[in-house]
């Protein structure tokens, strides 16, 4: 596993991987459960960065989110990883309510010459707390999703598949779900892409409305939050 | 004392008049007299008159005693007058002291103010020097740290420059990459079409291919019922064929017999006519039998033909399924491609710069220089911007520093200002007081010539002296102030000026920087909104999970096998098909050995007929050399199919007479129906006059090739 004493508190390339990338898992569960995407009893409370965390006891999404992890935390390790950006969607219009942005600064000189870093592992679990806590407070300001979600996956419908000319082929998410979340990985160009990934469009938001969260730095990662949101018409009123 | 003897009148008259001019001395006299002085001896007369002093010495007494009185009254008088005058003088002269003494304090405290202002002056003097000093160093020090800056400017903007020839290098290295990367994503893309159409139309073709076997299953079904019956025709035909083939080779072994008898036997005319008549028949016989074996070829053919459009049909069906089924998914692909057309048009309008879609990856990738060039500069412009604000703050700094100095300077020259205004002011008042004094010394030593307050004065005066002496050195030092003053006065102003271009120099790189936050927090606005640079980065999507991706597979896996079997039963049909030559059959083990039975008796019956080609390919060339000795024409016969697949025979003839080769007639044989064909012979007005006659009027080729002969036979004799 990382190489963390935690006498000395040593940070190398791969714990770090392994902080952000399960950081990233929590945050997507947290997300999902502070957004409603799923319902509430599909849920389960583990301890976890000093705070009652909700992971999610679906299995279609857990091993999605584990999937996830383990493909965000080998892109960490090489350094090519930029930003993981988790969308929400309307299911109804596939239009994009929400950007989870989680942009990732790696120091290079770790990357390349396999130095490593020391910082107090408690400040860093502090740092994630803060942004854990934010995550969940964020309701409070940000505009409903008042579409009734519907109960957990029936059957494993296949999706539409837009082939021929464009960008996004393949099956999309929805297969699980009604067409609700989806994530996005920015990464360098020489990147490879693996076989359950494909390229994609941004799914911006038009004139969005940004509040910038807490960052957490690993010393060889840092990774800041910002959540884009659609401006909700209630409120502009 | 009085004399007991007055002197005579006479003698008294002289005293008398001696007395009046100096009554001090007239008073000394008698005084004389009767203090009994040695002064004034008395007179010897007066020794010798003693007894007329007793006569007369009452009287003498009472008229000296008068004179005496009136003598003190007066001296008195000149006393008190004295006295008064002693008195007013005195009480002058203690004004006079007291004045000097009240001038000499004066005096006094004028010198220790002198003094304390020298003091203070010379204070102030050293202040002043130390500030300037210090200001001038301060100045000095802000102009090396803007030198300094000025000088670091100078370096960022040669590395700005280098920066900048080296962006531009390493875009057009970008460039080039992203020319490079387009074609690689180009080519993925075209891959990854490809890839998915053909998944997509294995997954159609497999639906349709077990769609289609289902339907070749019952077709086959259906054909193994018609295979078999005809397989029962085909038997009932094999059987008269082998039938006919009997007969043949009887034929054939009688016509061997008779060439063979014929060519050792020497016969008569009539005999050969006989002969010829027995070969005429025989030729027919075996033109029937050619003609039979020619249907039954053709039957064959046309078998084999049917066979073939059966399979041409089949290939067709599939191929327009297959077709179909592009059709439809070209259809979709075409709808994507029209509503992609439409968005990408729709954004066209909006991107400005943009005519035609090429103008797109132009401006695409201007655009992303550009983001590219912002990002560099943004991150230049932070560097800048710090170290322009530490500049900025010591500036602020010292420009702080150095106003507070030079209020600090102005107040003080305001205060020494004043300070001279007073000591100046002071002067003249020292001055004017000197002068009252001098006047007043004046007066009182006109007044007293043996007072000892000159020495005083003189004193004063020499000490005046001494101090206007002092004064103006005073005032030359002062007026050196004032001077040095003056200079500090322009050196502030400079320094003023110069804080004036620092203050406005700071403010613009206030304003740059303001302005350069207002860009920071509108990239940073972009960012956070989630633009990228598709230079550096590429935006990747999770698509499904491993549940439904192993599904997936295993319908996948069990579609291909399904496939693959279907295919190897086809590949047998068709190869069954291939080698039988009969219509499609079940995989049945009872027909499949009819098939095989029925195999070698067609390879047999093949045999035969190559046997029997060869033969006839003999007498049909013997035919037509007969033919053409006997009738002047010689005959080649090709056979072609129409594009109907009907064969047709056509025939060329050349006359024996012709003069070059191009005199050729073309006919056309089929079914019992010959026709001429146009060529440039018949084009020729003479051949087409006679081709209207013979061939479309008459109705009769024989006349036509008869007639023709004659006429090249005629034409070469001639000739």
């Amino acid at each position: 596993m990382a190489s963390r004493s935690v006498a000395k508190d040593i940070i190398t390339l791969r714990g770090s991987a392994a902080i952000v990338s399960e950081f990233f898992g929590y945050a997507a569960n947290s997300i999902l459960y502070n957004r409603g995407v799923y319902p509430e009893e599909s849920f389960a409370k583990v301890k976890k960065y000093g705070l009652p965390m909700l992971l999610t006891q679906d299995e279609g999404v857990k091993s999605f989110i584990s999937n996830l992890t383990a493909q965000l935390s080998e892109w960490l390790e090489a350094g090519k990883l930029q930003r993981v950006v988790l969308v929400i969607m309307s299911k109804a219009s596939n239009e994009v309510l929400e950007r989870w942005n989680f942009s990732i600064e790696t120091d290079g000189e770790v990357v390349e010459k396999g130095v490593s870093r020391e910082k107090s592992d408690k400040e860093i679990m502090r740092e994630i707390q803060a942004i854990m806590r934010q995550i969940a407070s964020s309701i409070t300001y940000l505009p409903c999703l008042d579409e009734p979600f519907s109960c957990p996956h029936t059957s494993f419908g296949h999706g539409s598949s837009s082939s021929a000319g464009g960008f996004i082929v393949s099956l999309p998410l929805d297969v699980l779900f009604t067409g609700v979340f989806d994530v996005l990985a920015y990464t360098d160009t020489d990147v490879a892409v693996p076989f359950t990934w494909i390229e994609s469009d941004p799914k911006l938001i038009a004139n969005p409305q940004m509040v910038k969260l807490h960052s957490f730095d690993t010393k060889i990662h840092k990774v800041d939050t910002l959540v884009s949101y659609k401006n909700d018409e209630w409120d502009e009123q | 004392m009085i004399l007991r003897t007055p002197p005579p009148k006479k003698q008294r008259s002289e005293p008398m008049h001696h007395e009046s001019p100096s009554p001090l001395v007239a008073a000394e006299g008698p005084l004389i007299i009767y203090e009994d002085s040695p002064l004034v001896a008395p007179p010897p007369e007066s020794s010798h008159q003693p007894s007329d002093h007793l006569l007369c010495t009452y009287q003498c007494r009472q008229m000296v005693k008068a004179d005496v009185l009136d003598a003190l009254s007066n001296a008195e008088k000149q006393i008190s007058d004295y006295q008064s005058k002693l008195e007013a003088l005195s009480e002058s002269l203690s004004k006079a002291e007291a004045e000097r003494k009240k001038f000499k304090d004066q005096f006094l405290y004028a010198e220790q103010e002198l003094a304390a202002a020298k003091g203070r002056e010379q204070m102030l003097h050293d202040q002043l020097l130390k500030e300037v000093n210090d200001s001038q160093e301060r100045f000095k020090k802000h102009l090396e740290t803007n030198n300094e800056l000025k000088g670091k400017l100078q370096n960022e903007m040669n590395l700005r420059k280098k920066a900048e020839s080296s962006a531009s290098s390493a875009e057009e290295k970008a460039a080039d990459l992203e020319g490079k990367l387009t074609q690689f994503s180009q080519s993925m893309e075209r891959e990854k079409k490809r890839l998915h159409n053909e998944l997509a139309q294995l997954k159609g073709e497999s639906k349709l291919s077990v769609s289609r076997i289902s339907a070749d299953l019952e077709r086959m079904e259906f054909r193994a019922n018609n295979a078999e019956k005809e397989s029962e025709l085909l038997k009932e035909q094999l059987e008269d064929l082998k039938k006919q083939l009997n007969e043949c080779l009887n034929q054939k072994n009688e016509v061997e017999k008779k060439f063979s008898s014929f060519t050792f036997q020497e016969v008569t005319s009539s005999e050969s006519s006989i002969l010829i008549k027995h070969l005429q028949e025989e030729l027919r016989n075996y033109e029937s039998e050619v003609r039979e074996a020619r249907k039954l070829k053709s039957s064959h053919e046309d078998i084999e033909l049917l066979k073939a459009k059966l399979l041409e049909e089949k290939g067709r069906r599939e191929r327009a399924e297959s077709e179909l089924s592009k059709l439809q998914e070209q259809h979709i692909s075409l709808n994507n491609l029209e509503n992609e057309l439409s968005l990408w048009k729709v954004i066209m309008k909006d991107i400005p710069d943009v005519s035609c879609p090429e103008d797109i990856p132009v401006k695409f990738a201007t655009l992303q220089k550009e983001v590219i060039e912002s990002t560099i500069k943004i991150g230049e412009v932070n560097a800048r911007l710090k170290q322009i604000e530490v500049g900025l703050d010591a500036a602020e700094l010292a420009k702080q520093n150095a106003e507070a100095d030079a209020a600090l300077v102005k107040e003080k020259a305001e205060v020494l200002k004043s300070e001279f205004k007073r000591t100046e002011h002071m002067l003249s008042l020292v001055t004017e007081e000197r002068d009252k004094l001098r006047n007043v010394i004046n007066e009182s030593r006109s007044h007293k010539n043996e007072v000892a307050d000159g020495t005083v004065v003189q004193e004063l005066e020499s000490s005046l002296a001494k101090k206007e002496s002092c004064i103006k050195e005073l005032e030359r030092n002062l007026h050196e102030h004032k001077e040095i003053n003056d200079r500090q006065h322009n050196e502030i102003k400079l320094l003023h000026d110069r804080l004036n271009n620092e203050a406005r120099r700071i403010k613009s790189l206030e304003r740059e920087s303001d302005r350069l936050r207002s860009e920071i927090s509108l990239l940073e606005s972009k960012l956070g909104h989630g633009d990228y640079s598709a230079a550096n980065t590429k935006v990747l999507r999770m698509v499904n999970t491993l549940a439904v991706d192993n599904e997936a597979k295993q319908t996948i896996e069990a579609l291909q096998t399904e496939l693959q079997k279907t295919k190897e039963k086809l590949q047998a049909l068709e190869e069954l098909k291939s080698q039988s030559g009969e219509t499609g059959k079940l995989v049945d083990s009872y027909i499949s050995e009819k098939i095989m039975k029925l195999k070698e008796q067609i390879a047999t019956l093949e045999k035969r007929e190559e046997r029997y080609k060869t033969v006839f390919a003999d007498r049909i060339s013997v035919f037509r050399r007969a033919c053409c000795e006997l009738f002047g024409y010689k005959i080649v016969m090709d056979e072609h199919q129409r594009p109907n697949g009907i064969p047709v025979t056509h025939f060329t003839l050349q006359s024996i007479y012709a003069q070059n080769d191009d005199e050729k007639l073309e006919f056309e044989y089929e079914s019992g129906n010959t026709n001429i064909l146009a060529n440039n012979y018949t084009a020729q007005p003479e051949i087409s006059h006679q081709v209207d006659i013979f061939v479309r009027k008459l109705n009769s080729i024989p006349a036509f090739t008869a007639n023709l002969t004659v006429e090249s036979f005629n034409r070469r004799t001639l000739s």
